[in-house]
Order: C-alpha cells, then sequence, then structure tokens
C-alpha cells in the first residue's frame, strides 16, 4: 500500500441503488480499508450539498483521491471530476464506480447478494484511486484554415459558410473546373431552378471573398499532423503545394452507376441513363430529339442499380425517383403529347416531393409496377427497343412497349477514390459512402477528429440535403477552431522506450493510425502520438513485452482491481 | 400472351382532359359497388385505357355500353376519378374509331354540361 489519503462515497440515488444494496453496510465494509480516510453515504451524491461537503472533505482532511459509487459514469463522470478540480483537485485523481447500472438495477432481484457485489466494486474503486495519477490535458493551438475537398454545391457552399465565419478556406477540386453535377444541370427540382445558375450564383459571391482560394485539377496526396493543425499537400496541374489547415472536408460527391453491357438494353441504341436523358431534356428548345429523331414516346426503368436483394446495391438512392419524375415532367412541357411509361419498383417521392409525382400523373405518365423477381426486358425490335414487362397492378400482365427511347433511372455510388481514403484515413462504410461517427448525434463527424464529411460523399442524398449537410460540417470544422485551441483527453497510450523493441504489433493493432517508429538510441520504439491517439486501449494487450500502458486503466491499476475484488463475504 | 400497347391510343387517353384515371388507385370499390356487376367495369377497363391496351378496349365495348352511367363508383371513388366521363370518353372513342360516327366533340362538352346542370 501506500500513502494515498482516500474519500470514498456512497450514494443511495434516492432509492435506486439503496432499494436493493445496503448502502450503510457497504459503507461499513470499506470503511477501515487502508488509505480510506473518510466513507459516507449520501441522498444523492450529485446533490449541491453534497458536492459542497466532497470538496469540503478534500481540503479538510486533505485528500488526494476520491471514489464516488453511484451512476454510470457517462452521467456524472464530468460533474464529479468538476468537483475534484473545485478542490484543488487534479481531476483524474477521480474514480467512479457504477453501482447503479451495474449492480441494484441489474440485481433487484437479490439484494444480499448485490450489496456483497457493490462491496467488492468499492473496493475495486478504491484500488483503482489508490494509483491514480495527476494528468493534464494536451492543448494544441488551432489554425483558422480549412481544406475543402470538392468543389460541387457541398464543397463551394460549405466554404462560402466558413469564409462568412472569418475562417480562410482552400478548396480542392479534381476536375478542370469548379461546379459538380449540378453546374452541368439545367432545371432541378422542385422549383425549376437552373443548376448551372445556382453554382454559377456561389461561384460569383466566391470571388468577392479574399479568404476563399479554388484550386481545379488539384488533388489531395498527403495528409499530417492532427486535430487543429494538419499539414496537407495538394497536387495541382502537377504542382505540389503544401497547406497548413485546422480541420478538412470531404465534400467528394457520388458517381452515377454504369449499367453493363445488356444489362435492361444498355449499349444498344436508343437506351441512355437518367444523366444523359437530363442532358437531352436540358438542352434546345422544342420538341424532343434524340439521334436527329422525334422522341414522341418514352419508357423509363426505375432502381437501376440500387436496391437490389443480392448482388449491388442494396440501398435506395433516394433522389433517383424524383429527378426521374422531374425529367419526364420537362420532356412532357417540350413534347406535348410525349407517352411516358415509368416502370418502377417502388416510388419513392418523400416528404414534399409527392407533388411531382401527382403532377406527373396527372400530366399522362403511366406507371407500371414490376418485381425484382421478374424485371423488364429490353430488345432490339424492328429497329427500335420493345420493352416486355409485367404489370403487377393489372394481374401481371405482360405488356409490350415499343418506345423510340428506353431511359434508365440510374442510381447514385459511391465515388471511389483509393488515394484520398489512404490519405485521409476515413473509414468507408460496407456500401462504400464515408462514414460518419453517428448517423443522428455526430452525422458529419468521422473517427478522424478534424476530418468532415458531408454532402453525397456520405450517402445518397439530393443537393438540398447535400447544402444542409455543407452547413453542418462548416459549423462544426468552425466550432472547433474558431476557439483558437483544443484540449485532448490524457487518458491515451504510452510507450516505454527502454522496454519496447519494435515488433510493429501496436501499429497493426491501432485504428487510428497513431503509432509510428522513432529512434531511441541505437534502437527504434514505437512513439504514439498524443493528438491521434483515442485511448482505445487496442495495443496494449498486443504488446509482447508489456511496453505499453494506457493511462487512467494502466496494468498496476486493473491488477489492483481485480485484487480487491477476490475478497470475502460481507 | 404478351399484350402491345397502341402508342397513338395512349397518347390520346394522356392528352385527354375528359379522361381522368390517372389518379386511380387499383382499390376496386368501383367494381364491388357496380349494380350491374359488370366484372371489368370500371376498374380493368380504365387500367386497359391508360395503359394504352387498345385491342382489349374494344373488344370490351358491350361492357362499355352496359354501363347506367349511374355514377355510383363515382360518388364512392376514393380518388375522385370522374368515372362516368371517362365512360363517355370511351364511348366517343368507340363511336369514332369502330362506328365511324364522328361525333363534334363540342356537342359532347354541351351534354356533359347538361348533365351537371
Amino acid at each position: 500500500m501506500n500513502d494515498r489519503r482516500l474519500g470514498v462515497y456512497i450514494c443511495y440515488c434516492g432509492g435506486n441503488i439503496s432499494d436493493y444494496v445496503d448502502c450503510e453496510q457497504v459503507r461499513e465494509a470499506v470503511a477501515g480499508e487502508p488509505n480510506v480516510e473518510v466513507a459516507k453515504t449520501t441522498m444523492f451524491a450529485c446533490s449541491d450539498a453534497t458536492q459542497q461537503e466532497i470538496i469540503d472533505d478534500i481540503q479538510g482532511l486533505d485528500l488526494d483521491g476520491i471514489v464516488v459509487a453511484s451512476c454510470s459514469p457517462t452521467l456524472h463522470l464530468m460533474t464529479f471530476r468538476g468537483v475534484a478540480e473545485r478542490a484543488g483537485l487534479n481531476p483524474y485523481q477521480y474514480v467512479q464506480v457504477n453501482l447503479r447500472e451495474q449492480c441494484s438495477w441489474a440485481h433487484t432481484d437479490l439484494p444480499a447478494l448485490a450489496s456483497e457485489k457493490a462491496v467488492a466494486m468499492v473496493r475495486a474503486g478504491i484500488a483503482k484511486a489508490r494509483y491514480t495519477e495527476p494528468l493534464q490535458k494536451t492543448r494544441i493551438e488551432t489554425v483558422p484554415r480549412v481544406l475543402v475537398v470538392g468543389a460541387g454545391i457541398t464543397g463551394l457552399r460549405a466554404a462560402l459558410a466558413l469564409s462568412d465565419l472569418g475562417i480562410s478556406v482552400y478548396v480542392a477540386e479534381q476536375q478542370e473546373r469548379a461546379g459538380g453535377w449540378v453546374g452541368g444541370f439545367g432545371s432541378m427540382y422542385p422549383h425549376d431552378g437552373q443548376g448551372r445558375e445556382l453554382i454559377g450564383s456561389l461561384l460569383t459571391e466566391i470571388e468577392r471573398r479574399d479568404n476563399i482560394t479554388i484550386y481545379t485539377s488539384a488533388e489531395l496526396v498527403e495528409k499530417s499532423g492532427n486535430v487543429g493543425d494538419f499539414s496537407t499537400t495538394l497536387e495541382v496541374s502537377g504542382e505540389r503545394i503544401t497547406l497548413n489547415v485546422g480541420a478538412i472536408i470531404v465534400a467528394t460527391g457520388f458517381d452515377v452507376y454504369q449499367p453493363e453491357a445488356g444489362e435492361y438494353g444498355h449499349g444498344s441504341a436508343d437506351v441512355i441513363t437518367l444523366p444523359e436523358f437530363k442532358q437531352l431534356v436540358d438542352e434546345g428548345e422544342g420538341p424532343l430529339e434524340y439521334r436527329g429523331k422525334p422522341v414522341r414516346s418514352v419508357a423509363y426503368v426505375y432502381c437501376v442499380g440500387a436496391r437490389c436483394q443480392s448482388n449491388g446495391n442494396g440501398y435506395c438512392s433516394r433522389y433517383c425517383c424524383n429527378a426521374a419524375m422531374h425529367a419526364a415532367l420537362v420532356a412532357g412541357r417540350r413534347s406535348p403529347g410525349l407517352v411516358q411509361y415509368h416502370l418502377y419498383r417502388d416510388i419513392r417521392t418523400y416528404g414534399k416531393f409527392e407533388k411531382l409525382f401527382e403532377q406527373a400523373r396527372r400530366e399522362g405518365s403511366v406507371f407500371i409496377k414490376f418485381t425484382e423477381q421478374d424485371p423488364p426486358r429490353v430488345e432490339r425490335y424492328n429497329g427500335g427497343n420493345r420493352v416486355t414487362v409485367k404489370d403487377v397492378l393489372t394481374e401481371n400482365r405482360e405488356l409490350e412497349l415499343d418506345t423510340d427511347l428506353v431511359v434508365l433511372i440510374t442510381a447514385m455510388e459511391p465515388r471511389i477514390n483509393p488515394t484520398l481514403s489512404e490519405v485521409l484515413k476515413i473509414p468507408v462504410g460496407l456500401d462504400g459512402f464515408f462514414k460518419e461517427i453517428h448517423p443522428k448525434l455526430r452525422p458529419v463527424e468521422t473517427v478522424i477528429d478534424g476530418v468532415f464529411i458531408a454532402g453525397a460523399a456520405q450517402a445518397p442524398r439530393n443537393s438540398a440535403e447535400s447544402a444542409a449537410s455543407a452547413l453542418s460540417a462548416a459549423a462544426k470544422s468552425a466550432a472547433l477552431l474558431k476557439r483558437g485551441f483544443v484540449e485532448l483527453e490524457p487518458l491515451i497510450a504510452t510507450v516505454d522506450p527502454d522496454v519496447c523493441t519494435w515488433c510493429d504489433d501496436c501499429s497493426t493493432a491501432c485504428p487510428y493510425e497513431a503509432i509510428e517508429r522513432t529512434p531511441y538510441g541505437d534502437r527504434e520504439v514505437a512513439i504514439i502520438s498524443e493528438a491521434v491517439c483515442k485511448g482505445c486501449g487496442a495495443c496494449a494487450p498486443v504488446c509482447r513485452v508489456g511496453a505499453i500502458d494506457l493511462r487512467g486503466s494502466t496494468d498496476r491499476q486493473i491488477k489492483a482491481m481485480i485484487d480487491a475484488m477476490e475478497v470475502v463475504h460481507v | 400472351m404478351a399484350s402491345k400497347v397502341d402508342l397513338e391510343f395512349a397518347r390520346e387517353v394522356a392528352t385527354s382532359e375528359e379522361f381522368n384515371a390517372w389518379a386511380c388507385m387499383n382499390c376496386g370499390v368501383c367494381t364491388a359497388v357496380c349494380p350491374l356487376g359488370i366484372a371489368l367495369m370500371p376498374r380493368k377497363l380504365f387500367r386497359h385505357t391508360v395503359l394504352g391496351l387498345k385491342d382489349e378496349v374494344l373488344e370490351q365495348r358491350d361492357a362499355i355500353f352496359q354501363c347506367l352511367l349511374c355514377r355510383l363508383c363515382q360518388e364512392n371513388c376514393t380518388a375522385d376519378v370522374h368515372i362516368a366521363e371517362n365512360v363517355r370518353f370511351l364511348r366517343s372513342y368507340i363511336d369514332r374509331e369502330v362506328f365511324g360516327l364522328d361525333a363534334d366533340p363540342a356537342e359532347r362538352k354541351d351534354q356533359y354540361a347538361l348533365a351537371h346542370r
């Protein structure tokens, strides 16, 4: 044992704990433990009065560690770290024992044994507290600049939002011109606004800003550093440029599913994809023509490359029903009397876009439902194409449509960019899109601190949804950088260089690329980046020589906790 | 046996201001309430019409002319399809296409107005 002076507080949680655990019995069992200067029970440890009492004890009894046995640390870890801090004690000298979720609530049917378990848990907490160390958060100054990768509607909108907040922005665009998909579109749903004009207005505004720089024909090839202070290298038309930024927003957008040759007649004359059809209706005026011939009838085949049960993309591409419906309306206006058959599996004109569906039907579009098991066939026939489809709504009657044009409503696909994924180390989901930490609560953050994702690089999205996520990523980047510094948790892994033999096992186990090798005397050893390590602990158990320890959960602490739990019945 | 759609017929239906079966959601209430129990009427018939299955529509001309235009189906339609007017549209189409009676569309409109006075 050592000469630590600990305070132990056992909370009733207003009955949540004390109804099943005899808190007084627990207190008596641990009060005589070595190092325990004071052991108390309390109705609510989190109440202002008890917090003040703990502060008074720390100061009056000169305590150098406290244990609160109450609820989950998720709820009150920060509360009691704050108590320690206010009493002048390092907050990492505080240990929480989760008596409520892990004992009283779990064993409502066995109160006697629950009390026994509670004693063991509190003893383990005390054992852990004996070996706590004062730790300091690492403070990193942040650079008030952001790199946005991709100059589509998402990237440009994010850049403007950041500029509004006084943050300088570099935009890297792989293509020769900024604008992305939307920059090439004419009329778009739901308001018939021109895509080209939307992008034009963003670019005009960007030109007025002196804190936004757009690099075209540019690719991100290197990234080093950490949250708040990255060094990134762009290759711009063969030339390398190094940019120092505090955060990175990935807005690399999407690709369109390319049907295989023969898939729904793809490759045959007069069989085109949605982007090709969109271009056809966007360009020129008057009745539609394709390859010099008037288009008087169209068959659309929906869900091409999406919602596949077996192989292929399992997801719904989300934008295509609306985009197809809107293109059909524009086409119908250009070619009065255009006969339009929509061969669909399910129509998903969600939310306000339902009006597009209604309008398309009202303006003469006919909808034919097919099943994935029995898809339409598109075959060459009589110099044109014949579409054969079984209409579920008409007793599975097989229909033959000899339309002038067949349009495959193709899905959105993740843009495969191995260099970017490799450079940024951000995870890609099973569907191939970049993955956020939490879809609801942290929708634009990735596991790499300071790297954000937005737009259709993350999931199938329409341009409005992409712009919304762009603003979200801009807000999160600004929230990070506006403060001027970031504080990093000290509960991370450490390497003892005198023990380490550099076998590479730890760096392979690390999911965050936080471990690198560094010279140490005449040897090489592992070094852990404090800013990149998340303290997950994956490296510690794989170390062959026991050189790695996790601050806050050291081997010594864990062993002491196990030993303490072995104790005897109450 | 596959049925070939007639694109011209489909075009005439799609551009017609009188025929509005686009809203039909195939619920079948109309068929259930038909006092004549004409199985085809009007749900399947209208589906055939919007699809452009001209031959099959023409084959059903007896059923189309049997209809009493009682509008029981129309009153009960959940999608506000103007069923009786749609039947009139088909009758005049058959008059023209099969019997060669070129009814004056203006006159048809008058009858429609009269019926709704």
